[in-house]
């Protein structure tokens, strides 16, 4: 009876698991809606921010790749300076309570401001609803989305695919060459990218 | 004074028997130190007590993990960072690519990485020339970075060194490390026997790889060396025929520029890899 029991969990978690990659998003494709929970208690939608260029940052702050980009300060200046032009920025942390990276909201406030990250919102996203929308596969993964809520970028923050932060000065940061593209009107010259780093932390695994 | 010598020679066989017992010696001295990193420790190994001028030779990466923790393959998957080795050589010693045994599919069902648990033996093809300047032994450095990872991923980075003598004369075998070198080589993936065909279309969201063997193919996996052309979470399917396989494999929704060949290793019915590295030809569509 146990092993039935067994392998028809086996293949409910297949059947589940098929449609995650099966559905994934594509660069061109619409920016699926999401609602989820700010680290400032708010509920963000992606559907308000039509109009607006948007970023999806995935985020752990215990992984290696995370940190290169936060202990060198490069993800904050590039959330300064795409917020202040008007880009909507989220970073989502879709670690699963008891994994590497999550937190409560008032740990993530804490951490914001010792890091002094700037994003519009950082989004709680512990059940992973958010992630598995965006097939979310690493910290940092990046996605950006256009004003018409199509998908233009999803992949990696740059083209150097390390943990170290003495490779920043000569990467090419993809996100940021999307958007300086893209509000100019210019097509992504590459709208995609293999993301690299930590594997996200999602429940169940 | 007869008691001072054998005293000093019975601790020096007790220390040789221990450096032996440690696999820090070779026959000859070659001294091979096992530097740790993060959860793990690696030593370079030579398979023969020297260097023979004008010959090739083979050293062996060794690494040993700690118990749930991986390292990667070439291509990492979805996450992770392949292993980097620097070498620092003498004058007139060059290596060749790293030979890297076959990987194991590891990680979650949404996201899949490739890589190695527990040892994992990479093999360092070698080449002396014909004169090498009087600086014997030669001593070999190889700085090794590496990402291992168990729930959580920590960097590692280590230095190997190893020292050997070199001359004209013919080196032996280590006897201490043929184990290490025939697993490592049986780890390896193979080339696929000559009468074999392989093919590779593109549809539009996939990969088709069809194999002529001879024989029923059950089932096969496809490691892709190179990032981004397949989805590797994907199921790969394979329909079983009389003399090989079909394999369909889901293209990556990355891919950057047109797949001109398909590379990598091909594991059949789980215990025989081959290499891989065939062109693709357009839709059959078109065909």
């Amino acid at each position: 009876m146990k092993r039935t029991t067994f392998s028809s969990i086996i293949v409910a978690a297949a059947l589940l698991a098929a449609p995650l990659v099966l559905l994934a998003t594509k660069v061109g494709d619409s920016a699926p809606n999401f609602s989820a929970t700010g680290s400032d208690g708010k509920t963000y939608r992606l559907s308000d921010y039509r109009g607006r260029f948007v970023v999806l940052e995935w985020h752990n702050n215990g992984c290696p790749y995370t940190r290169k980009h936060y202990d060198s300060g490069n993800m904050q200046r590039l959330q300064k300076e795409w917020t202040e032009k008007g880009v909507a920025w989220f970073t989502v942390i879709s670690s699963a309570p008891g994994t590497q990276g999550y937190v409560t909201a008032d740990q993530e406030s804490a951490y914001k401001q010792k890091m002094q990250a700037v994003p519009t919102a950082i989004l709680l996203d512990s059940g992973g609803e958010v992630g598995h929308l965006y097939d979310a596969k690493t910290t940092p993964q990046m996605v950006v989305i256009n004003p018409q809520g199509t998908i233009i970028y999803d992949g990696a923050i740059d083209d150097h695919p390390t943990s170290d932060s003495g490779d920043i000065p000569q990467s090419k940061n993809y996100v940021d060459l999307a958007l300086r593209e893209a509000t100019s009107g210019k097509p992504v010259s590459t709208p995609t990218s293999r993301p690299y780093g930590c594997s996200v932390k999602y429940a169940g695994h | 004074m007869r008691a001072t010598t054998r005293i000093v020679s019975r601790d020096m066989l007790a220390l040789t028997v221990l450096l032996l017992a440690l696999g820090l010696l070779g026959p000859d001295g070659a001294v091979a130190q096992s530097q740790s990193f993060p959860h793990g420790t690696v030593r370079l190994v030579a398979e023969t007590s020297g260097v023979q001028t004008a010959h090739n030779f083979t050293l062996a990466l060794h690494f040993s993990l700690e118990d749930g923790w991986h390292t990667y393959w070439v291509n990492p998957g979805d996450s992770g960072e392949p292993p980097r080795v620097t070498w620092a050589l003498p004058a007139g010693i060059t290596a060749g690519p790293i030979e890297w045994p076959v990987p194991e599919k590891l990680g979650t069902s949404s996201i899949v990485d490739y890589g190695y648990r527990r040892e994992v033996t990479p093999l360092v093809p070698l080449h002396a020339a014909a004169t090498l300047p009087a600086q014997e032994p030669l001593t070999i450095r190889a700085e090794v970075r590496l990402l291992v990872c168990k729930d959580v991923c920590i960097p590692g980075k280590t230095q190997v060194t190893l020292t050997l003598p070199a001359g004209a004369q013919t080196p032996v075998l280590d006897q201490a490390q043929l184990g290490l070198f025939a697993s490592a080589r049986a780890r390896l993936p193979q080339a696929a026997p000559g009468n074999w065909i392989f093919r590779a279309r593109e549809e539009s969201d996939s990969f088709v790889l069809s194999a002529r063997t001879g024989k029923r193919v059950t089932q096969a996996y496809f490691y892709p060396l190179e990032e981004s052309q397949i989805q590797n979470a994907a199921p790969q399917v394979t329909v079983s025929e009389a003399t090989g396989f079909e394999l369909t494999l889901r293209k990556s929704d990355q891919l950057a520029k047109p797949v001109a060949r398909l590379k990598g290793v091909l594991l059949l019915a789980g215990d025989r890899a081959y290499v891989l590295d065939i062109p693709v030809s357009g839709s059959s569509k078109g065909a």
